[in-house]
């Protein structure tokens, strides 16, 4: 990685605790605000792709809002795969049955990846970051 | 993935939960260290972190109730023993866990 740093957005825009999705020289990250200290990571989930900022943050982890896999932030470490999805007692109709197995069955081939992390660092109330 | 990572983790949010109730991590560190790991191994397995001294009877209604941290589920009882069934939460004022039995809570007249 290279450390030229690219202005990002205001730093106010995102309060402790929040998530920014931007896209700068055509690729999509995530602003991540840990308490006042800023991390740049890769927008998509290192599971399925999903946008990693429409999920949670909470101190330095992410909780990804499709399948609940979770990375931390400062390092992009991958902390814990998807969560198996709770469909209870009921006995699911016989082709959507079919359809959750075959699903099943592909998702336990989908390995959880950790994700990218870039520099980042505020100056002059804008979040910089290094691509 | 890695245990050591998840651990710390489990250990940020357990914190987060855990110190509003009044409970904290008991000061025996390689218990801790321990039960933390197991739990790690059978969120592995079944996807969540059950109380690793309590038995997953495959009646999600009972399960629910030894995810940890599960002291909401045993309020009456963790409190009598000041310490959760484990021995990975204590009461907040707990300097020695050794000190503290685990008493069933039949036999203090809960439940």
């Amino acid at each position: 990685m290279s450390d030229q740093f690219v202005q990002a957005i205001r730093a106010a825009e995102v309060f402790p605790g929040g998530m920014k999705a931007v896209e700068l020289e055509g690729r999509e990250l995530v602003i991540c605000n840990c308490g006042g200290s800023f991390y740049a990571i890769d927008r998509r989930c290192g599971h399925m792709n999903a946008p990693l900022e429409m999920g949670t943050l909470d101190g330095p982890i992410v909780t990804c809002p499709m399948h609940c896999a979770q990375f931390d932030v400062t390092t992009g470490e991958a902390l814990s795969g998807p969560v198996p999805p709770y469909l209870g007692n009921e006995i699911p109709p016989p082709r959507m049955g079919a359809m959750l197995k075959n699903v099943g069955t592909l998702m336990q081939h989908v390995r959880t990846e950790s994700i990218a992390t870039h520099k980042a660092k505020v100056e002059s109330d804008w979040v910089w970051v290094a691509l | 993935m890695d245990t050591e990572s998840r651990k710390q983790a489990l250990r940020h949010f357990f914190g987060n939960v855990v110190g509003p109730m009044g409970f904290k991590f008991t000061p025996d560190a390689d218990l801790a260290e321990f039960l933390l790991e197991q739990e790690v191994k059978l969120e592995a397995q079944h996807g969540i972190p059950f109380c690793p001294c309590q038995p997953i009877r495959r009646d999600r209604s009972r399960d629910m109730r030894i995810v940890c941290p599960c002291i909401p589920f045993h309020r009456e009882h963790f409190d009598a023993m000041k310490r959760c069934w484990c021995g990975l939460f204590v009461h907040l004022d707990v300097t020695d866990p050794d000190s503290l039995p685990q008493v069933a809570a039949k036999e203090i007249g809960i439940e």
